[in-house]
């Protein structure tokens, strides 16, 4: 008995290697543990045995089992990793480049935009908007500009035939319709649709009637702001434009306030900012913006009683910003759609 | 504006202060400094008086000469020249060895191609005194001697500081105010003016005056004078004055027009000589009439608009008031008496008058900037002053005046602690009386604060936040303090279309897309390719600056389908591209309305080469971009149907246009124009979709969602199949089968879901036909749904289906 078993478990092993699918498998497990399998067979023998007999033969079978189940493990682990292989395909070589186009990138303009508008976030700003395409009383005559103020030689202006209606900015009267030569439209609208206090930044495209070189573009991005409030004043305009100039330009940029003139705002300022991380603009002062309190009259043009509000207000242009931080030499840049411009920045 | 340096020390004491200093402080008042240049001949000692004695070509080189130069010394000098435009016997700068240039290089004796030379001759520029004429300075005077350093010939150097005044600042348009803020800020007094001849106006013209009558009917003229010269010799003005001219960047042209201009210059009031003989009668200022015509002094001739102000005499128009005079009663060569005009315009008409007529003079930019009236009448005596002295007049009477000084002086009230309030840091009262009284203002103590008086010249001062204004350019803004901490106000949002833009733009990103930034701004055949040259028109500017620029866009694929070949023709390959922007697009009620537009464009073909082939980019992927992007807007898919796409960008069977039932969103998607991308050198089909949405559509975007309990019973799934002629849309089949579905699951159960899982054409259909099928979603919210239900709702579908013209369903 105990030869035959050995025998028994010789020959299955022999058997085994042999094997190699999932059906052989199943065919080979039926020859040794099936109903007739050889070890089966063995197993009922037991019954005829003495009562002597048979812990000694139970052992031996158990022992011939135990190596037989191990056998049929072995296997399965062999059939099962090659069913896998077979699933997978040949093996990849994590060395070759990814067929995939990459990422993309947003346009360097996009970018300076959303980390200027996320500085002014911090203070409490908020993203208002408004049309591109404006009534003159918008753009001019509410912002203390009529028609014949000197000022308006300040901005050469493209405008829309009389026939012209826009849709989002509607006539008041007879007024001219143009495209808007600053964000400055989005403060008025601002104050005739809120009730203060507030604080808005509003990111848009502007449009001059200017000829195109490395620093002039028929349109370009500004980005505005307004805080009307009780009681605002120079302080609160150093406070915010320190703050963003810091955020933008790290902490040692440091800004001055030169005076200035622009009819909607009364003091009105030119920002001047100076920092060390320029490259060969850096350590001497570079206009950056013009800023003021808004004037006594915008105010009340707009409905708001200047006695009881006052308020603070910038204008920046977003591609001087971008200029500087990123180092570019040419405002064409921007509008050229290069790739190789604009996935610099990503 | 250019301000000389010296022409400062003329009204304050500048000793000790250098152009660099006044270019540093300038800005900080407000007077920009454009740039600072130097004007008229540095000390140059060795730079004397030479004459070229002779002249002979050099023996190796064409185009030098061998000159021998007497340069006082003695001996004569041998310099070898490359300029042509000389004689023997002109005198020229001669730059002996030892000479620093102010380009900064030494002369030095040297060999030019082997012949000795020992000096310079010098050009204008070299010297730098302005680009003259080609060749060598040829000095005309035969004085002072040979040898005499040239700078006796020069006064001495100035700086000239270019000031960009800006519009509320007139009075800063003539020396005199410049020195005055500059004064104020420098703490120094400002020198008085000195003038000879008598204040005093007459009403009337006397008998000794060259006109008759001087009247104003005009409302834009409330203050004339006009003053009668006689004995004038006309002829070339002192160096002194030329100088001066110059240096501001004026020609000189004869001592009458030359003080004129001086005078403006000096105080910023514009003055206007007449030759009196050319005159009929007298002068009126007054509405230009009816059919009038003037040929002004640069040769252009300007069709009067009745209204416009004009200085006439008895017959005709003579000036376009405060603009620019005619060519036929100014002051020439033979002219011996003269009227000499000094008034106030309304600024607004002239700044009007101005544009309309396309010209801009010294004279119209600084009425449109409000001149002094208080400066009237003195620049007419400064000028008369200078006359007598220079051009031998005589003034036989006083001038004329019409009218009155139009504004005086101004007295405003300043409440206690009102500059501190608008500063936000506390200043002392003392200080503010102080920087007012530098200004030249008047100031008072008064009961609630301040009594401030403010000269005319000062027309931008009139209320109380000016004079914050004035405090703080003297006081200094570096003063200011950074102020209060800010807390932000609850409750306020970013507008959506910002948010939008934001999040729109990070998922193309994520998909592969790269965003670009066109010109608004776009040329008329794009417009009629977009929207048909109808529709065109209407989004046309009225004043274009350019050809290519003549029209507001009304897509933004034309854009990026540009920029796609641009980047494929110099080998970089753009992969997807994006944009995000406004466009304006024509609407049924003749407007024009603004949308914010999401598009892109990808080329089919690949342009880079890889191991590994990737499906290509189509229109349904497209599709999906665009459905995404409409949904970030608060467009749900279900309310966007795609139709056959018709705008002239867009292939016909390969793009579909996208219609919103709610009317918000308008878009396409698909292959462009085929013939079109090829014109643009794109050898490839290209891929684009647009999306846009009026800034209305946004309002509804940021609704919070509710939440909905979902079954957590298994769902029963059906197939179907259809076979339709090919002319019906898929779309058509699908919304047919919907309806079926919902209506069979009725109130009882819901169906999850339809998809379409198979596309088929070819054998075993019939011709004309294809077979689409759609696997049925049903799930019931508290039960497992039984055989009998789904199969008796397969029926109601199937039912529905075949009520379709020619539909059969596969069984």
């Amino acid at each position: 008995m105990q030869e035959q078993l050995a025998q028994l478990v010789v020959a299955a092993t022999r058997e085994a290697a042999a094997v190699a699918t999932r059906a052989e498998l199943e065919a080979f497990k039926a020859r040794v543990v099936g109903p007739n399998g050889t070890l089966t067979q063995v197993m009922k023998g037991m019954a005829a045995l003495s009562k002597e007999e048979r812990p000694v033969v139970g052992k031996l079978i158990n022992e011939a089992k135990k190596s037989v189940e191990e056998l049929l493990a072995t296997l399965l682990a062999k059939v099962e990793g090659a069913e896998i292989a077979a699933a997978l395909g040949a093996p990849v070589d994590p060395t070759l480049p990814s067929p995939d186009a990459p990422v993309g990138s947003l346009h360097p303009l996009s970018r300076t935009r959303e980390r200027i508008l996320a500085s002014f976030r911090k203070l409490g700003f908020v993203v208002a908007d408004g049309p591109e395409v404006e009534t003159e009383w918008h753009c001019f005559d509410a912002l203390n500009t009529p028609a014949d103020h000197p000022a308006r030689d300040m901005q050469d202006t493209l405008y829309m035939p009389k026939a012209f209606r826009s849709a989002d900015a509607p006539r008041k009267a007879d007024e001219a319709i143009l495209l808007r030569t600053h964000t400055s439209s989005v403060q008025v609208r601002t104050m005739l649709s809120r009730k203060p206090p507030f604080r808005i930044v509003a990111p848009g495209r502007c449009f001059r009637r200017d000829a195109v070189d490395a620093t002039h573009s028929a349109n370009f991005h500004q980005i505005e702001g307004l805080w009307i409030d009780r009681n605002v004043t120079l302080a609160d305009l150093r406070g915010v434009l320190d703050f963003f100039v810091k955020e933008t330009f790290g902490a040692d940029a440091e800004i001055r306030l030169r005076p200035s003139f622009f009819p909607f705002t009364e003091p009105s300022f030119e920002m001047d900012l100076r920092s060390p991380n320029l490259g060969r603009l850096s350590n001497r002062w570079l206009e950056i913006m013009g800023c003021g309190l808004v004037d006594p009259k915008v105010l009340e043009l707009c409905g708001l009683d200047p006695k009881e509000w006052s308020g603070l207000a910038f204008g920046l242009g977003l591609e001087r910003i971008a200029m500087l931080v990123h180092g570019i030499d040419d405002i064409r840049h921007f509008y050229a759609n290069d790739t190789r411009f604009l996935r610099q920045f990503a | 504006m250019k301000v000389s340096f010296q022409s400062l020390s003329r009204h304050l004491d500048l000793a000790g202060i250098t152009p660099e200093r006044v270019a540093e402080v300038l800005p900080m008042l407000g007077l920009e400094v454009e740039s600072v240049t130097s004007f008229g001949l540095a000390p140059m000692p060795l730079v004397v008086i030479g004459e070229i004695k002779s002249s002979e070509q050099h023996p190796k080189a064409d185009r030098l000469s061998v000159c021998q130069v007497d340069a006082g010394e003695g001996s004569l000098r041998q310099i070898v020249c490359g300029a042509k435009n000389f004689q023997v016997g002109d005198r020229v700068p001669v730059a002996l060895p030892g000479t620093l240039m102010p380009g900064g290089f030494e002369i030095k004796v040297s060999k030019l191609r082997d012949v000795d030379s020992a000096g310079m001759m010098c050009s204008s520029e070299e010297l730098g005194l302005g680009k003259g004429e080609d060749g060598l300075l040829i000095l005309t005077s035969r004085q002072p001697a040979v040898g005499t350093p040239l700078n006796s010939l020069y006064g001495a150097p100035d700086t000239v500081l270019e000031i960009s005044v800006t519009p509320n600042r007139g009075d800063c348009l003539g020396v005199r105010g410049v020195a005055r803020d500059l004064a104020a800020a420098l703490g120094l007094s400002l020198k008085p003016l000195t003038v000879k001849t008598a204040a005093g106006l007459a009403a009337a013209p006397s008998a000794a005056d060259a006109v008759k009558f001087v009247r104003s009917s005009s409302e834009f003229c409330p203050y004339y004078t006009l003053r009668t010269l006689k004995n004038v010799k006309v002829g070339p003005s002192p160096a002194w004055l030329r100088r001066d001219l110059e240096a501001a960047g004026l020609r000189p042209i004869n001592n009458v027009v030359d003080i004129t201009n001086w005078v403006l210059l000096e105080l910023g009031q514009p003055l206007h000589a007449f030759d009196a003989k050319k005159i009929s009668e007298g002068i009126e200022a007054r509405s230009a009439r009816e059919g009038e015509e003037i040929i002004l002094l640069d040769g252009k001739k300007v069709k009067l608009e009745p209204g416009v102000c004009v200085i006439a005499d008895a017959q005709r128009p003579l000036v376009v008031a405060g603009v620019m005079g005619g060519v036929d009663s100014g002051v020439t060569d033979s002219t011996t008496e003269i009227l000499l005009e000094s008034a106030w315009f309304r600024p607004g008409e002239i700044r009007r008058v101005a544009r309309r007529i396309g010209v801009s003079t010294d004279s119209s930019h600084r009425f449109a900037r409000d001149v002094d009236p208080a400066g009237v009448e003195l620049a007419s005596r400064l000028a008369t002053d200078l006359l007598i002295e220079l051009a031998g007049a005589q003034a036989v009477s006083p001038a004329v005046v019409v009218g009155q000084p139009p504004r005086a002086d101004v007295t405003i009230e300043l409440p206690a602690g009102f500059v501190a309030a608008k500063l936000g840091t506390a200043i002392a009262d003392a200080d503010v009386s102080a920087a007012f009284a530098r200004l030249g203002f008047t100031v008072k103590a008064s009961a609630p604060g301040f009594s401030v008086l403010v000269p005319s010249f000062r027309s931008d001062v009139t209320r109380p936040i000016d004079l914050v204004e004035e405090f703080i350019r003297i006081h200094g803004t570096d003063k200011v303090p950074a102020g209060r901490p800010i807390a932000p106000l609850p409750g306020d949002e970013d507008a959506l279309t910002s948010v939008f833009t934001r999040e729109v733009s990070a998922r193309l990103v994520g998909a592969g897309f790269t965003e670009c930034c066109h010109y608004s701004l776009r040329d008329a055949a794009e417009l009629v390719r977009t929207l048909g040259a109808d529709q065109a028109a209407l989004v046309a500017m009225d004043n274009p600056l350019t050809a290519e620029q003549t029209h507001l866009r009304a897509s933004l694929v034309p854009g990026l389908a540009g920029a796609l070949a641009l980047n494929l023709s110099v080998h970089a390959d753009p992969h997807g591209l994006f944009e995000v922007g406004t466009v304006f697009r024509p609407q049924a009620d003749g407007t024009v309305r603004e949308f914010i537009s999401v598009a892109f464009a990808i080329v089919a073909e690949p342009a880079t080469r890889s191991w590994k082939s990737r499906e290509a980019f189509d229109a349904l992927r497209a599709k999906r971009l665009l459905q995404d992007a409409a949904a970030l807007a608060g467009v749900a898919s279900v309310r966007l149907s795609f139709g056959a796409a018709t705008s002239g960008l867009w292939q016909a069977d390969h793009a579909a246009a996208l219609v919103d039932r709610g009317r918000a969103a308008e878009g396409a998607c698909g292959v462009l124009d085929l013939r079109w991308t090829r014109s643009l050198g794109l050898k490839s089909s290209v891929i684009a979709g647009e999306v846009c949405f009026p800034r209305s559509a946004f309002a509804e975007a940021r609704k919070i969602r509710r939440f909905e309990a979902f079954s957590s019973f298994p769902p029963v799934t059906k197939d179907v199949a259809v076979i339709v002629p090919v002319g019906v849309a898929a779309a058509e089949v699908e919304t047919r089968v919907r309806q079926g579905a919902a209506k069979a699951a009725g109130k009882e159960f819901v169906l999850e879901s339809v998809q379409c899982f198979d596309v088929f054409t070819g054998p075993g259909l019939p011709d004309g036909h294809r077979s689409l099928a759609f696997e049925l979603r049903w799930r019931h919210a508290a039960r497992t749904l039984t055989d009998e239900e789904t199969n008796q709702a397969l029926g109601v579908v199937i039912a529905a289906l075949e009520k379709g013209a020619g539909w059969t369903v596969r069984r």
